[in-house]
């Protein structure tokens, strides 16, 4: 015996959000170029709501996907969009300006491929399992991309790969402080891959409402955007990450009382010191 | 993390059409990358194949009960499938590439003696607390009499369970499972790594000491995405709960062999392309 | 000679620190109720028997616990890079990862318990209150002691990963550990107390957990001081063997005939474990004797 899932339809249709969500994660990424554009850093936050609003797509792929019960669980879900994101985000950012469309596209493919290794040779047979994954690749690739711009600035190999270090108070150029030189990217797999499934994980339930769940994800993003933030302060200059902290601290801050509020919405009860209830005599 | 299926699983059959098509794929992926970067990177698609494949093949031996484990219904380690072999092979991963510059034999079976070594460890104590912390002898609930040491089983399964603790077949097949993943794990490391520390001077016209610590942290980062994609693969595979290699749900395993090989060559091609275009 | 007596000296350091990690963890996991036994927490409302535990759902421990190490060494790697000293980097960003996980831990209350409207279960603001506070700092001793285990690997003993790689690895390793060993113990012992002692729980009984115990209706503050005895030692014990055998058998012997001395000592190791292992299994069916059929076990 254990937890069922049940699926209550309603809410805002999947595909409308999975195209909201690939827009507007491609424009916010493409605002961060204007850093390149303007030679400043001032833009970076744009990858951290890139960062959000590809988890609200991504998380409700999540909740189509689990909520065929595929046996396993919502967290590998997770695991195997950010696994397969990391190698597609990875290769897509030798592609200099054109580094989301190569991610989106390098993405897909491995997505795909996976799904239809897990629907017919692992002979799991899910409707959406292909789609799903597809999906789930791409925002995973999108998603790690947005942390990449967030904490160093640009998306190509060349920014990610670069960074300076202060010794005997001169510049020098070193690989060690970098996004990937220093394991940053490590963090950042895993910030997208708890905060993508975490929101259909701790809201499933028969009363499960697609709001909440959407407020919980943004909550998620933004959470995970001050955290990148603070981490940025060591990559680029403290202006540009001050007003990413900033943007995320607002941001998160916002989301998570609307997310209390949602809850206490939703709650049977919101009891502070209270007893037991007796429900049907147990 | 526990969510349950609330429709029945497709069952065990094979798929011959599917696996055909995974076989001409995976011969598809091998061309494209004898064409791009015959040599190293051809070998390098090769090694992360065969270390892609030994941690689809190793998390099959990994004795997991998933939730009814953690009320000692079901025998297993109660934790996720995925996650628990994730974690006895990057413990070897970490090993593993410590011994780098050992060479590729001794890397790769301290890589494995690593994983091995930490499901041996996590086993003895799961069984520890079983027997001296909750006074439960081990017993299985897929086969009557223990497949090694022909100890019968039924007589020590409590009434209303499907068995709990580690058997000694389960205990056994943890650690053949934790050897192949920190192996296949450390393979897929060495030979980007190798591949890298190569050619990636070369394509960021930067001195090898420098590009070392990208090097490192891609092949890495690379090999923990593997792992957790195999894995992953895996569970869905053996849809969530295995008992060890007695278990009837073992005998997937051609399945899961394919789909690694074609998941991880797909991947470790993208992995080469980084550096060959 | 001065390296190796060196080396075993962090081994040491590095075995302890992994036990009180181990030990934090899994009492961390059992006060918040993560992981598999927390299926039981969503089930019991779903049966009628509503509770005040609380409700962790934040995926399982080890992608858990990779996260917030991962996160706090990649905090401290960020600030080490700004020059800041080493010991308050540390501090400073498992402060920070212990934050992001206090989050995580009253988001996920909340989203589930408010998916149970539907069963009575209320949202209980006192225990949310009280819980996530305490839950926070023993992750907070679990993220320390690994984030700075990870770091003394990396900087006293030279291995090549970068900091948070290694926070990654090695939280992924607690939680797997810390999960596998402690659960059990929390899932049947304490959440099933009023189960007879020395038997599983029968699948009759699932979802009736305890909620009624020794200081009036539980809540989750009581399981942790209960398992701690027992399942975060053991925890403790298997995280810290695992992280100090494995450092160990490399620093002592990985000279030793370029490599395969550390190899034989590993595959050593494994043997005595299996050994131990079957001589625990055969005293139990000697020593408790097997259930009778025919007796009726609750």
């Amino acid at each position: 015996m254990s937890v069922k899932i049940e699926v209550i339809e309603g809410g805002i249709p999947h595909q409308k959000i999975m195209i909201a969500g690939l827009v507007s994660t491609l424009v916010c990424l493409y605002l961060t170029y204007l850093n390149v554009l303007t030679n400043t850093q001032m833009f970076s936050f744009f990858g951290g709501l890139a960062v959000v609003t590809a988890l609200i797509w991504g998380s409700h792929t999540i909740k189509v996907l689990c909520s065929y019960g595929i046996g396993t669980g919502v967290p590998s879900a997770g695991m195997i969009a950010f696994g397969s994101g990391v190698i597609a985000m990875l290769l897509a950012t030798k592609f200099g300006a054109a580094a989301p469309i190569a991610a989106l596209v390098i993405a897909a493919i491995i997505g795909f491929i996976l799904g239809y290794i897990s629907n017919n040779i692992l002979n799991m047979k899910i409707p959406a399992m292909v789609q799903a994954l597809t999906e789930m690749a791409v925002v995973g690739a999108l998603t790690l991309m947005g942390f990449a711009a967030l904490i160093t600035g640009g998306f190509t190999f060349a920014t990610l790969t670069t960074g300076t270090v202060s010794l005997f108070g001169m510049s020098v150029s070193s690989s060690q402080i970098s996004f990937i030189g220093g394991g940053l990217i490590a963090v950042a797999f895993l910030l997208g891959a708890i905060a993508i499934q975490h929101p259909f994980n701790a809201t499933l339930g028969p009363g499960w409402k697609q709001d909440r769940m959407l407020m919980l994800t943004a909550e998620c993003g933004f959470l995970s955007m001050i955290v990148a933030a603070i981490m940025s302060f060591a990559l680029i200059n403290m202006g540009a990450a001050l007003l990413s902290l900033i943007v995320g601290i607002i941001g998160w801050a916002y989301t998570y009382n609307q997310y209390i509020c949602l809850s206490k919405r939703d709650a049977a009860a919101w009891l502070d010191a209270k007893m037991i209830p007796d429900v049907e005599g147990h | 993390m526990s969510a349950v299926a609330a429709k029945p699983q497709a069952g065990g059959a094979m798929n011959p059409t599917a696996m055909g098509v995974g076989v001409v794929m995976l011969l598809i992926i091998l061309a494209l990358c004898w064409y791009v970067s015959p040599g190293i990177g051809l070998m390098a698609l090769i090694g992360i194949i065969i270390g892609g494949v030994l941690i689809g093949f190793g998390t099959h031996f990994v004795p997991v009960g998933g939730a009814p484990a953690a009320m000692g219904q079901a025998p297993g380690i109660a934790t996720g499938v995925a996650m628990l072999a994730a974690g006895a092979g990057l413990a070897g991963l970490f090993g593993g590439a410590w011994a780098a510059e050992q060479g590729l034999v001794v890397a790769t079976i301290t890589g494995g003696v690593g994983g091995g070594l930490m499901m041996a460890i996590t086993c003895m104590m799961v069984n520890f607390v079983y027997v001296f912390g909750m006074g439960i002898p081990a017993a299985s609930g897929k086969v009557l009499n223990d497949p090694i040491t022909g100890d019968s089983q039924k007589e020590f399964k409590s009434q209303g369970t499907e068995g709990h603790g580690l058997p000694f077949v389960s205990f056994v097949g943890g650690v053949i499972g934790g050897f192949l993943a920190g192996a296949g794990g450390t393979i897929i490391y060495l030979q980007l790594l190798t591949l890298y520390e190569a050619t990636l001077p070369v394509v960021m016209r930067l001195p090898a000491t420098q590009v070392l610590p990208i090097a490192v942290a891609m092949a890495g980062m690379f090999a923990v995405g593997l792992f957790l994609v195999n894995a992953v693969l895996t569970a869905y595979n053996i849809t969530g709960t295995i008992e060890g290699p007695h278990d009837p749900k073992f005998k997937r395993w051609p399945r899961a062999i394919v789909a690694s090989a074609v998941a991880s060559a797909l991947c470790g091609f993208v992995a080469i392309l980084i550096v060959a275009i | 000679m001065e390296q190796i007596v060196f080396g075993i000296g962090i081994t040491a350091l590095t075995g302890a620190l992994a036990t009180i990690a181990g030990s934090a963890e899994d009492t961390e996991s059992n006060i918040g109720s993560q992981g598999d036994p927390n299926s039981q927490v969503q089930l019991a409302p779903q049966m009628g028997f509503v509770h005040r535990i609380f409700n962790k759902a934040v995926a399982g421990e080890p992608p858990a616990y990779g996260l917030w190490c991962a996160l706090g060494a990649g905090l401290a790697w960020a600030f080490m890079a700004m020059q800041i000293n080493a010991v308050l980097a540390i501090v400073l960003g498992c402060v920070l990862a212990v934050f992001v996980q206090g989050v995580y831990a009253t988001t996920s209350y909340l989203g589930r318990t408010a998916s149970l409207a539907k069963f009575g279960q209320p949202v209980y603001v006192d225990i949310l209150k009280s819980m996530t506070s305490v839950t926070m700092a023993h992750a907070f001793i679990a993220i320390f002691c690994v984030v700075t285990l990870c770091h003394l690997i990396n900087s006293a003993l030279g291995h090549p990963f970068p900091l948070p790689l290694l926070g990654l690895i090695w939280g992924i390793a607690l939680g797997a550990a810390g999960s596998a060993t402690g659960n059990p113990y929390y899932g049947k012992e304490r959440q099933y107390q009023n189960q007879k002692f020395g038997a599983g729980v029968p699948i009759s009984a699932s979802g009736n957990i305890v909620r009624y115990a020794e200081a009036g209706e539980r809540n989750s503050l009581d399981n942790g001081f209960f398992t701690h005895k027992i399942g975060g030692s053991a925890s403790g014990v298997c995280f810290g063997l695992i992280v100090f055998l494995e450092i160990w058998r490399t620093v002592l012997f990985e000279q030793v005939s370029a490599g395969w001395g550390a190899i034989v000592v590993g595959i050593l190791m494994i043997l005595i474990f299996t050994v131990a292992d079957r001589y625990i299994e055969v005293w139990a069916r000697k020593n408790y004797g097997p259930y009778t059929e025919v007796k009726v076990e609750s």
